[in-house]
Protein backbone atom coordinates (compact mmCIF):
# COMPACT_ATOMS: atom_id res chain seq x y z
CA UNK A 1 0.00 0.00 0.00
CA UNK A 2 1.05 3.59 -0.72
CA UNK A 3 1.93 6.19 2.28
CA UNK A 4 -0.99 8.44 3.03
CA UNK A 5 -0.90 11.89 4.29
CA UNK A 6 -2.65 14.72 5.42
CA UNK A 7 -1.58 18.01 3.53
CA UNK A 8 -4.60 20.89 4.29
CA UNK A 9 -7.08 21.01 6.99
CA UNK A 10 -9.78 23.68 7.61
CA UNK A 11 -12.89 24.02 10.48
CA UNK A 12 -15.83 26.31 9.83
CA UNK A 13 -16.54 28.24 13.16
CA UNK A 14 -18.69 25.67 15.56
CA UNK A 15 -22.05 26.70 16.89
CA UNK A 16 -25.38 27.45 16.75
CA UNK A 17 -24.92 29.50 13.66
CA UNK A 18 -26.94 31.53 11.18
CA UNK A 19 -25.81 30.14 8.47
CA UNK A 20 -26.80 27.69 5.81
CA UNK A 21 -25.96 24.01 5.13
CA UNK A 22 -24.16 25.58 2.24
CA UNK A 23 -22.37 28.40 4.26
CA UNK A 24 -20.71 25.64 6.22
CA UNK A 25 -19.89 23.96 3.44
CA UNK A 26 -18.33 26.74 1.65
CA UNK A 27 -16.59 28.43 5.43
CA UNK A 28 -14.79 24.81 5.79
CA UNK A 29 -13.92 24.43 2.11
CA UNK A 30 -12.23 27.62 1.79
CA UNK A 31 -10.50 27.15 5.41
CA UNK A 32 -9.30 23.97 3.96
CA UNK A 33 -8.10 25.54 0.61
CA UNK A 34 -6.85 28.33 2.06
CA UNK A 35 -4.53 25.94 4.61
CA UNK A 36 -2.35 24.61 1.26
CA UNK A 37 -0.98 26.52 -1.60
CA UNK A 38 -0.94 25.13 -4.52
CA UNK A 39 -3.95 23.32 -4.80
CA UNK A 40 -7.21 24.45 -6.68
CA UNK A 41 -10.46 23.42 -6.02
CA UNK A 42 -9.99 21.28 -9.80
CA UNK A 43 -7.19 19.43 -8.91
CA UNK A 44 -9.24 17.46 -6.44
CA UNK A 45 -9.78 14.01 -7.75
CA UNK A 46 -12.23 12.80 -4.95
CA UNK A 47 -14.74 13.97 -2.62
CA UNK A 48 -15.93 12.04 0.70
CA UNK A 49 -18.48 13.91 2.56
CA UNK A 50 -19.40 12.76 6.09
CA UNK A 51 -23.02 14.24 7.04
CA UNK A 52 -25.99 12.02 9.00
CA UNK A 53 -28.91 14.20 8.52
CA UNK A 54 -29.45 17.10 5.59
CA UNK A 55 -32.55 15.05 4.51
CA UNK A 56 -34.21 15.75 8.01
CA UNK A 57 -32.70 19.43 8.32
CA UNK A 58 -31.84 21.30 5.41
CA UNK A 59 -33.97 19.11 3.53
CA UNK A 60 -31.30 17.81 1.29
CA UNK A 61 -29.76 14.05 0.15
CA UNK A 62 -27.38 13.74 -3.02
CA UNK A 63 -24.81 15.20 -0.62
CA UNK A 64 -21.59 14.95 -2.41
CA UNK A 65 -22.48 15.94 -5.45
CA UNK A 66 -24.08 19.30 -4.04
CA UNK A 67 -21.17 19.95 -1.97
CA UNK A 68 -18.65 19.04 -4.91
CA UNK A 69 -20.30 22.04 -7.11
CA UNK A 70 -20.33 24.33 -4.19
CA UNK A 71 -16.17 24.29 -3.95
CA UNK A 72 -16.02 23.69 -7.88
CA UNK A 73 -14.25 19.99 -7.06
CA UNK A 74 -14.89 17.84 -10.36
CA UNK A 75 -14.19 14.02 -8.96
CA UNK A 76 -13.11 11.50 -11.30
CA UNK A 77 -11.85 8.96 -9.22
CA UNK A 78 -14.07 9.02 -5.87
CA UNK A 79 -17.64 10.75 -4.79
CA UNK A 80 -19.30 9.47 -1.97
CA UNK A 81 -21.02 10.37 0.91
CA UNK A 82 -21.33 8.41 4.35
CA UNK A 83 -23.68 8.44 6.78
CA UNK A 84 -22.45 6.39 10.02
CA UNK A 85 -24.03 8.59 12.80
CA UNK A 86 -21.43 10.35 14.44
CA UNK A 87 -18.36 8.48 13.50
CA UNK A 88 -19.27 9.52 9.66
CA UNK A 89 -16.72 11.97 9.60
CA UNK A 90 -13.90 9.31 10.20
CA UNK A 91 -15.46 6.50 8.01
CA UNK A 92 -15.23 9.03 5.52
CA UNK A 93 -11.41 9.61 6.23
CA UNK A 94 -10.96 5.74 6.17
CA UNK A 95 -12.85 5.43 2.88
CA UNK A 96 -10.11 8.07 1.15
CA UNK A 97 -7.19 6.33 2.59
CA UNK A 98 -8.23 3.01 1.17
CA UNK A 99 -8.25 4.72 -2.42
CA UNK A 100 -5.28 6.79 -2.05
CA UNK A 101 -3.49 3.96 -0.66
CA UNK A 102 -4.68 1.06 -3.22
CA UNK A 103 -3.81 3.87 -6.15
CA UNK A 104 -6.95 4.65 -6.98
CA UNK A 105 -6.51 8.25 -6.16
CA UNK A 106 -3.70 10.60 -6.02
CA UNK A 107 -5.61 14.01 -3.93
CA UNK A 108 -9.42 13.46 -2.36
CA UNK A 109 -10.85 16.25 0.09
CA UNK A 110 -13.17 14.55 3.06
CA UNK A 111 -15.58 17.11 4.16
CA UNK A 112 -18.14 16.94 7.40
CA UNK A 113 -20.87 18.62 7.39
CA UNK A 114 -24.08 19.44 9.88
CA UNK A 115 -26.64 22.02 10.17
CA UNK A 116 -28.64 20.77 13.42
CA UNK A 117 -30.59 23.69 14.85
CA UNK A 118 -32.65 23.82 11.96
CA UNK A 119 -35.45 23.51 11.85
CA UNK A 120 -35.62 24.53 15.27
CA UNK A 121 -33.22 22.71 18.55
CA UNK A 122 -36.09 20.56 19.59
CA UNK A 123 -36.18 18.97 16.12
CA UNK A 124 -32.87 18.25 16.42
CA UNK A 125 -33.57 16.30 19.73
CA UNK A 126 -36.09 14.33 17.81
CA UNK A 127 -34.11 13.53 15.25
CA UNK A 128 -30.99 12.19 17.29
CA UNK A 129 -33.31 9.33 17.92
CA UNK A 130 -32.88 8.01 14.12
CA UNK A 131 -29.52 7.30 15.33
CA UNK A 132 -30.60 4.46 17.96
CA UNK A 133 -33.04 1.40 16.48
CA UNK A 134 -36.45 2.89 15.73
CA UNK A 135 -38.67 -0.41 16.78
CA UNK A 136 -36.71 -1.24 19.92
CA UNK A 137 -35.23 1.73 21.54
CA UNK A 138 -36.63 5.19 19.67
CA UNK A 139 -40.05 4.17 20.15
CA UNK A 140 -39.19 4.69 23.78
CA UNK A 141 -37.72 7.94 23.44
CA UNK A 142 -34.53 7.25 23.66
CA UNK A 143 -31.61 9.44 21.91
CA UNK A 144 -28.16 9.29 23.70
CA UNK A 145 -27.47 10.85 26.61
CA UNK A 146 -29.45 7.98 28.73
CA UNK A 147 -27.64 5.50 26.67
CA UNK A 148 -24.66 7.11 27.68
CA UNK A 149 -25.60 7.64 31.44
CA UNK A 150 -26.36 4.26 31.77
CA UNK A 151 -22.79 3.74 31.26
CA UNK A 152 -22.37 6.41 33.82
CA UNK A 153 -24.19 4.52 36.12
CA UNK A 154 -22.24 1.26 35.96
CA UNK A 155 -19.20 2.62 35.86
CA UNK A 156 -19.92 4.37 38.88
CA UNK A 157 -21.23 0.95 40.58
CA UNK A 158 -17.96 -1.02 39.47
CA UNK A 159 -15.07 1.41 39.84
CA UNK A 160 -16.53 3.84 42.10
CA UNK A 161 -16.31 6.49 39.74
CA UNK A 162 -17.72 10.09 41.15
CA UNK A 163 -19.94 12.47 40.12
CA UNK A 164 -16.69 15.00 40.37
CA UNK A 165 -14.53 12.86 38.31
CA UNK A 166 -17.20 13.14 35.39
CA UNK A 167 -17.36 16.67 36.06
CA UNK A 168 -13.42 17.18 35.54
CA UNK A 169 -13.68 16.05 31.99
CA UNK A 170 -15.89 19.26 31.78
CA UNK A 171 -13.76 21.61 33.05
CA UNK A 172 -10.55 20.44 31.32
CA UNK A 173 -12.66 20.82 28.05
CA UNK A 174 -14.63 23.84 28.93
CA UNK A 175 -11.21 25.30 29.37
CA UNK A 176 -9.65 23.90 26.51
CA UNK A 177 -12.16 25.29 24.03
CA UNK A 178 -11.94 28.79 25.42
CA UNK A 179 -8.48 28.42 23.63
CA UNK A 180 -10.24 27.82 20.15
CA UNK A 181 -12.00 30.20 18.50
CA UNK A 182 -13.60 28.07 16.39
CA UNK A 183 -15.17 25.91 19.43
CA UNK A 184 -18.93 26.56 20.61
CA UNK A 185 -18.40 27.58 23.78
CA UNK A 186 -15.53 29.73 24.99
CA UNK A 187 -15.93 30.70 28.51
CA UNK A 188 -14.23 28.02 30.31
CA UNK A 189 -16.42 26.48 33.45
CA UNK A 190 -15.57 25.79 36.77
CA UNK A 191 -15.99 22.65 38.92
CA UNK A 192 -18.78 24.10 40.72
CA UNK A 193 -20.56 25.23 37.78
CA UNK A 194 -20.69 21.45 35.85
CA UNK A 195 -21.34 19.97 39.22
CA UNK A 196 -24.36 22.96 39.69
CA UNK A 197 -25.33 22.75 35.95
CA UNK A 198 -28.88 21.19 34.89
CA UNK A 199 -29.25 17.66 35.33
CA UNK A 200 -29.50 16.06 31.70
CA UNK A 201 -29.81 12.15 32.51
CA UNK A 202 -28.78 11.08 35.82
CA UNK A 203 -25.76 11.45 36.64
CA UNK A 204 -25.14 13.44 33.71
CA UNK A 205 -25.26 17.53 33.86
CA UNK A 206 -25.56 20.12 31.01
CA UNK A 207 -21.87 20.79 31.22
CA UNK A 208 -21.01 16.99 31.11
CA UNK A 209 -22.95 16.54 27.54
CA UNK A 210 -21.84 17.63 24.11
CA UNK A 211 -24.54 19.98 23.11
CA UNK A 212 -26.47 20.40 19.32
CA UNK A 213 -23.97 22.73 17.04
CA UNK A 214 -23.75 23.36 13.65
CA UNK A 215 -20.16 23.44 11.94
CA UNK A 216 -18.49 21.84 9.29
CA UNK A 217 -14.68 20.39 8.40
CA UNK A 218 -12.45 19.65 5.81
CA UNK A 219 -9.43 17.89 5.35
CA UNK A 220 -7.33 17.11 2.32
CA UNK A 221 -5.45 13.41 1.59
CA UNK A 222 -2.65 13.08 -0.41
CA UNK A 223 -0.66 10.18 -1.87
CA UNK A 224 3.14 10.36 -0.52
CA UNK A 225 4.51 11.15 -3.48
CA UNK A 226 1.65 13.87 -3.93
CA UNK A 227 2.02 14.87 -0.49
CA UNK A 228 5.84 15.71 -1.01
CA UNK A 229 4.82 17.87 -3.60
CA UNK A 230 2.83 19.77 -1.45
CA UNK A 231 4.40 20.65 1.89
CA UNK A 232 7.54 19.97 3.63
CA UNK A 233 5.51 18.99 6.84
CA UNK A 234 2.58 16.38 5.64
CA UNK A 235 1.04 14.77 8.40
CA UNK A 236 1.22 10.95 8.18
CA UNK A 237 -1.38 8.44 8.95
CA UNK A 238 -0.03 5.55 10.16
CA UNK A 239 -2.82 3.34 11.70
CA UNK A 240 -6.59 2.71 11.74
CA UNK A 241 -9.19 0.84 13.11
CA UNK A 242 -12.78 0.04 13.17
CA UNK A 243 -14.88 -2.41 15.30
CA UNK A 244 -18.54 -2.96 15.37
CA UNK A 245 -19.72 -4.78 19.10
CA UNK A 246 -23.53 -4.02 19.01
CA UNK A 247 -25.99 -1.46 17.41
CA UNK A 248 -28.64 -2.00 19.65
CA UNK A 249 -28.11 -1.41 23.26
CA UNK A 250 -29.06 -4.70 24.54
CA UNK A 251 -26.94 -6.40 21.94
CA UNK A 252 -23.55 -5.05 23.39
CA UNK A 253 -21.63 -8.43 24.49
CA UNK A 254 -20.15 -6.66 27.93
CA UNK A 255 -21.80 -4.06 30.49
CA UNK A 256 -22.11 -0.90 29.30
CA UNK A 257 -18.81 0.44 31.44
CA UNK A 258 -16.48 -1.79 29.31
CA UNK A 259 -16.16 -1.42 25.25
CA UNK A 260 -14.59 -3.93 23.90
CA UNK A 261 -15.07 -2.20 20.61
CA UNK A 262 -12.96 0.07 21.11
CA UNK A 263 -10.31 -2.03 22.80
CA UNK A 264 -10.28 -4.15 19.21
CA UNK A 265 -10.36 -0.69 16.90
CA UNK A 266 -7.34 1.00 18.93
CA UNK A 267 -5.20 -2.68 18.79
CA UNK A 268 -5.50 -2.69 15.05
CA UNK A 269 -4.74 0.99 15.02
CA UNK A 270 -1.43 0.53 16.83
CA UNK A 271 -0.36 -2.87 15.46
CA UNK A 272 -1.03 -1.04 12.18
CA UNK A 273 0.95 2.26 13.55
CA UNK A 274 3.78 0.00 14.77
CA UNK A 275 3.22 2.25 18.38
CA UNK A 276 2.10 1.84 21.63
CA UNK A 277 -0.80 3.98 24.00
CA UNK A 278 2.55 5.44 25.56
CA UNK A 279 3.79 6.45 22.48
CA UNK A 280 0.62 9.03 21.86
CA UNK A 281 1.49 12.17 22.85
CA UNK A 282 -1.85 14.29 22.17
CA UNK A 283 -5.28 12.49 21.60
CA UNK A 284 -9.08 13.86 20.16
CA UNK A 285 -11.35 11.20 21.71
CA UNK A 286 -15.24 10.89 21.29
CA UNK A 287 -16.28 12.97 24.60
CA UNK A 288 -20.20 13.14 23.40
CA UNK A 289 -20.59 12.74 27.18
CA UNK A 290 -17.87 12.88 30.19
CA UNK A 291 -18.82 9.40 30.62
CA UNK A 292 -17.33 8.56 27.27
CA UNK A 293 -13.85 10.02 27.92
CA UNK A 294 -13.19 8.43 31.12
CA UNK A 295 -14.02 4.70 29.20
CA UNK A 296 -11.68 6.08 26.36
CA UNK A 297 -8.85 6.65 28.51
CA UNK A 298 -8.98 2.97 29.53
CA UNK A 299 -10.20 1.31 26.60
CA UNK A 300 -7.29 3.06 24.79
CA UNK A 301 -4.64 1.88 27.15
CA UNK A 302 -3.43 5.34 28.40
CA UNK A 303 -4.75 4.05 32.11
CA UNK A 304 -6.01 0.74 33.39
CA UNK A 305 -9.65 -0.30 33.11
CA UNK A 306 -11.35 1.33 36.01
CA UNK A 307 -8.86 4.27 36.40
CA UNK A 308 -9.95 6.53 34.25
CA UNK A 309 -11.36 8.80 36.68
CA UNK A 310 -8.60 8.67 38.78
CA UNK A 311 -7.02 9.63 35.36
CA UNK A 312 -8.16 13.31 34.97
CA UNK A 313 -7.87 13.41 38.49
CA UNK A 314 -4.27 13.37 38.59
CA UNK A 315 -4.02 15.77 35.38
CA UNK A 316 -2.70 12.68 33.41
CA UNK A 317 -5.10 13.85 30.40
CA UNK A 318 -3.68 17.74 30.33
CA UNK A 319 -0.93 19.38 29.58
CA UNK A 320 2.40 18.56 31.33
CA UNK A 321 0.31 15.06 31.72
CA UNK A 322 0.73 11.66 30.16
CA UNK A 323 -0.99 12.53 27.04
CA UNK A 324 -3.20 15.50 26.27
CA UNK A 325 -6.81 14.38 26.00
CA UNK A 326 -8.98 16.87 23.50
CA UNK A 327 -7.00 20.37 23.03
CA UNK A 328 -9.74 22.10 21.14
CA UNK A 329 -12.50 21.17 23.67
CA UNK A 330 -13.36 17.88 22.65
CA UNK A 331 -16.93 18.07 21.78
CA UNK A 332 -17.90 19.04 24.76
CA UNK A 333 -16.66 22.34 24.61
CA UNK A 334 -16.70 22.73 20.57
CA UNK A 335 -20.19 21.46 19.92
CA UNK A 336 -20.59 17.80 17.82
CA UNK A 337 -21.90 18.50 14.53
CA UNK A 338 -21.94 14.97 13.74
CA UNK A 339 -20.25 14.57 10.55
CA UNK A 340 -17.96 17.20 10.73
CA UNK A 341 -16.87 16.05 14.32
CA UNK A 342 -13.97 12.97 13.04
CA UNK A 343 -12.42 15.25 10.47
CA UNK A 344 -12.37 18.85 13.12
CA UNK A 345 -10.97 15.88 15.37
CA UNK A 346 -8.19 15.39 12.38
CA UNK A 347 -7.54 18.93 11.84
CA UNK A 348 -6.73 19.25 15.52
CA UNK A 349 -4.50 16.73 15.01
CA UNK A 350 -2.94 18.42 11.55
CA UNK A 351 -2.38 21.81 13.31
CA UNK A 352 -0.58 19.87 16.48
CA UNK A 353 1.87 17.75 14.33
CA UNK A 354 3.11 20.69 12.60
CA UNK A 355 3.55 23.03 15.58
CA UNK A 356 0.41 25.17 14.38
CA UNK A 357 -1.99 25.10 16.93
CA UNK A 358 -1.03 28.22 19.06
CA UNK A 359 -2.15 28.75 22.43
CA UNK A 360 -3.56 25.18 22.17
CA UNK A 361 -0.07 23.63 21.04
CA UNK A 362 1.13 20.22 22.85
CA UNK A 363 5.01 20.78 22.98
CA UNK A 364 6.61 18.38 20.62
CA UNK A 365 3.98 16.45 19.35
CA UNK A 366 4.81 13.27 17.25
CA UNK A 367 2.42 10.90 17.20
CA UNK A 368 -1.89 11.99 17.50
CA UNK A 369 -4.37 9.74 17.88
CA UNK A 370 -8.35 10.20 16.55
CA UNK A 371 -10.91 8.60 18.41
CA UNK A 372 -15.01 8.82 16.80
CA UNK A 373 -18.06 6.51 18.16
CA UNK A 374 -21.21 5.53 17.13
CA UNK A 375 -23.04 4.85 20.03
CA UNK A 376 -21.30 2.81 22.89
CA UNK A 377 -20.90 -0.19 20.55
CA UNK A 378 -18.75 1.00 17.64
CA UNK A 379 -15.81 2.65 17.46
CA UNK A 380 -12.75 3.99 14.94
CA UNK A 381 -9.52 4.94 15.48
CA UNK A 382 -6.70 6.82 13.84
CA UNK A 383 -3.42 7.22 14.25
CA UNK A 384 -1.35 10.01 12.74
CA UNK A 385 2.37 10.65 12.99
CA UNK A 386 4.84 13.21 12.05
CA UNK A 387 6.99 10.11 9.99
CA UNK A 388 5.57 7.95 7.66
CA UNK A 389 4.81 4.27 8.36
CA UNK B 1 -47.85 20.24 16.24
CA UNK B 2 -48.91 18.91 13.10
CA UNK B 3 -45.74 19.23 11.89
CA UNK B 4 -44.38 16.71 14.72
CA UNK B 5 -47.42 14.38 14.33
CA UNK B 6 -46.29 13.84 11.14
CA UNK B 7 -43.03 12.32 12.42
CA UNK B 8 -43.95 8.87 13.87
CA UNK B 9 -41.01 7.61 16.20
CA UNK B 10 -43.41 4.35 16.69
CA UNK B 11 -43.01 0.84 15.12
CA UNK B 12 -45.38 0.25 12.52
CA UNK B 13 -46.91 -3.28 14.54
CA UNK B 14 -49.76 -4.53 11.84
CA UNK B 15 -49.03 -7.70 9.80
CA UNK B 16 -48.98 -5.65 6.75
CA UNK B 17 -46.09 -3.86 8.21
CA UNK B 18 -44.04 -6.25 10.02
CA UNK B 19 -43.28 -10.20 10.46
CA UNK B 20 -43.19 -9.83 14.21
CA UNK B 21 -46.49 -8.46 13.76
CA UNK B 22 -47.70 -11.36 16.55
CA UNK B 23 -45.29 -9.64 19.23
CA UNK B 24 -47.58 -6.64 19.40
CA UNK B 25 -50.83 -8.60 19.15
CA UNK B 26 -50.23 -10.64 22.32
CA UNK B 27 -48.25 -7.88 24.04
CA UNK B 28 -52.16 -6.08 23.49
CA UNK B 29 -53.36 -9.36 25.28
CA UNK B 30 -50.30 -8.10 28.29
CA UNK B 31 -48.34 -11.60 27.74
CA UNK B 32 -44.41 -10.50 26.44
CA UNK B 33 -43.12 -13.44 23.74
CA UNK B 34 -40.09 -13.12 21.75
CA UNK B 35 -38.66 -15.50 18.58
CA UNK B 36 -37.52 -18.96 19.15
CA UNK B 37 -35.57 -20.09 15.51
CA UNK B 38 -37.51 -22.90 14.40
CA UNK B 39 -33.70 -24.13 12.89
CA UNK B 40 -31.99 -24.35 16.20
CA UNK B 41 -34.13 -23.37 18.87
CA UNK B 42 -32.60 -20.04 20.13
CA UNK B 43 -33.98 -17.47 21.80
CA UNK B 44 -33.33 -13.41 21.17
CA UNK B 45 -34.70 -10.51 22.80
CA UNK B 46 -35.30 -8.54 20.70
CA UNK B 47 -37.66 -10.59 18.60
CA UNK B 48 -35.72 -11.51 15.08
CA UNK B 49 -37.12 -13.10 11.85
CA UNK B 50 -33.72 -14.11 10.92
CA UNK B 51 -31.53 -16.26 13.17
CA UNK B 52 -27.36 -15.33 12.56
CA UNK B 53 -26.40 -18.65 14.07
CA UNK B 54 -28.01 -20.90 11.65
CA UNK B 55 -29.22 -19.04 8.91
CA UNK B 56 -33.19 -19.79 9.60
CA UNK B 57 -35.63 -17.30 8.98
CA UNK B 58 -38.36 -19.59 10.25
CA UNK B 59 -39.57 -18.93 13.55
CA UNK B 60 -42.11 -19.28 16.80
CA UNK B 61 -43.33 -17.85 19.38
CA UNK B 62 -41.87 -18.17 22.98
CA UNK B 63 -43.15 -16.95 26.31
CA UNK B 64 -41.61 -14.60 28.30
CA UNK B 65 -42.03 -14.62 31.93
CA UNK B 66 -44.18 -10.93 32.87
CA UNK B 67 -41.28 -10.01 36.13
CA UNK B 68 -37.93 -9.13 36.04
CA UNK B 69 -35.27 -7.38 37.41
CA UNK B 70 -33.62 -3.62 37.11
CA UNK B 71 -30.16 -4.22 36.00
CA UNK B 72 -29.21 -0.22 34.76
CA UNK B 73 -31.87 2.87 35.02
CA UNK B 74 -31.14 6.86 34.11
CA UNK B 75 -33.63 9.29 34.79
CA UNK B 76 -33.70 11.93 31.72
CA UNK B 77 -35.06 15.33 33.01
CA UNK B 78 -34.13 17.69 29.87
CA UNK B 79 -33.74 17.00 26.45
CA UNK B 80 -36.37 14.39 25.45
CA UNK B 81 -37.65 14.83 22.35
CA UNK B 82 -40.88 15.84 21.23
CA UNK B 83 -43.97 14.49 22.65
CA UNK B 84 -41.60 12.34 25.36
CA UNK B 85 -42.72 13.78 28.77
CA UNK B 86 -40.18 14.26 31.17
CA UNK B 87 -38.66 12.70 33.68
CA UNK B 88 -38.36 9.81 31.79
CA UNK B 89 -37.19 6.35 33.31
CA UNK B 90 -34.93 4.77 30.91
CA UNK B 91 -33.90 1.23 31.79
CA UNK B 92 -32.37 -2.35 30.68
CA UNK B 93 -34.41 -5.38 32.18
CA UNK B 94 -33.13 -8.83 32.72
CA UNK B 95 -36.36 -11.15 31.85
CA UNK B 96 -36.12 -14.68 31.61
CA UNK B 97 -32.51 -14.59 30.86
CA UNK B 98 -32.41 -11.66 28.29
CA UNK B 99 -31.32 -8.08 28.83
CA UNK B 100 -34.49 -5.85 27.79
CA UNK B 101 -34.40 -2.17 27.51
CA UNK B 102 -37.33 -0.36 28.05
CA UNK B 103 -38.63 2.61 30.26
CA UNK B 104 -40.20 2.32 33.53
CA UNK B 105 -43.98 3.85 34.24
CA UNK B 106 -46.04 4.43 37.17
CA UNK B 107 -46.03 6.51 40.23
CA UNK B 108 -42.97 5.02 41.29
CA UNK B 109 -41.24 4.79 38.50
CA UNK B 110 -38.43 7.31 39.58
CA UNK B 111 -37.96 5.59 43.01
CA UNK B 112 -36.34 2.27 42.19
CA UNK B 113 -32.45 0.72 42.71
CA UNK B 114 -30.45 -1.46 41.06
CA UNK B 115 -31.97 -5.41 41.50
CA UNK B 116 -35.30 -4.21 41.62
CA UNK B 117 -38.42 -6.42 40.48
CA UNK B 118 -40.57 -4.96 37.44
CA UNK B 119 -43.27 -6.19 36.22
CA UNK B 120 -44.33 -5.92 32.60
CA UNK B 121 -46.62 -3.25 32.05
CA UNK B 122 -47.59 -2.64 28.04
CA UNK B 123 -47.77 1.01 27.50
CA UNK B 124 -50.08 2.43 24.50
CA UNK B 125 -48.67 4.93 22.53
CA UNK B 126 -50.07 6.73 19.29
CA UNK B 127 -52.45 5.04 17.33
CA UNK B 128 -50.64 3.86 13.90
CA UNK B 129 -51.41 5.04 10.97
CA UNK B 130 -54.70 3.17 10.15
CA UNK B 131 -56.15 3.57 13.88
CA UNK B 132 -55.12 0.80 15.14
CA UNK B 133 -53.91 0.72 18.98
CA UNK B 134 -50.22 0.12 19.41
CA UNK B 135 -48.43 -0.66 22.55
CA UNK B 136 -44.70 -0.54 23.54
CA UNK B 137 -43.15 -3.60 26.52
CA UNK B 138 -42.98 -1.42 29.31
CA UNK B 139 -42.63 -2.23 32.81
CA UNK B 140 -43.59 -0.89 36.48
CA UNK B 141 -41.93 -1.47 39.94
CA UNK B 142 -43.10 -4.49 41.36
Amino acid sequence: MRGVALVGAGVSKFGVRKASYRDLIWEAGKACFDSVSGVKPRDVEGLVVGSVMPERTAFQSHIASMAAEALGIRPTALSARTEHMCASGTVGIRYAYAFIAAGLADLVMVLGVEKLNQPSGEEAILNMGTGVDREWEAAFGLTAPPCFALAAQRHMAAYGTTEEQLALVGVKNHGHAAKNPNAHFNKGATLDQVLCSRMISTPLRLFMCSPITDGAAAVLLASEERARTLTDTPVWIRGTGQALDGFQLTSLSADYAEWPALRRAAEAAYRMAGVTAGDVDVAEVHDCFSIAELIAYEELGFCAKGEGGAFVEAGRSDYGGDVVVNPRGGLIGCGHPLGATGIAQAAEIYAQLRGEAGARQVPEAAVGLTHNNSGMGEHVVMIYGREPR
Amino acid sequence: MSYFRAVDPFPLESADDTKLHEFYARLAEGRLTTTACAGCGRTAWPPRGFCPECGSDRFTWSELPSEGTLHAFTVQETGLPAGFPAPRVFAVVNVGGHRIFTVLVGPDATAVGLGQKVRLTPLRVADGPKGTPRWLPAFTPA
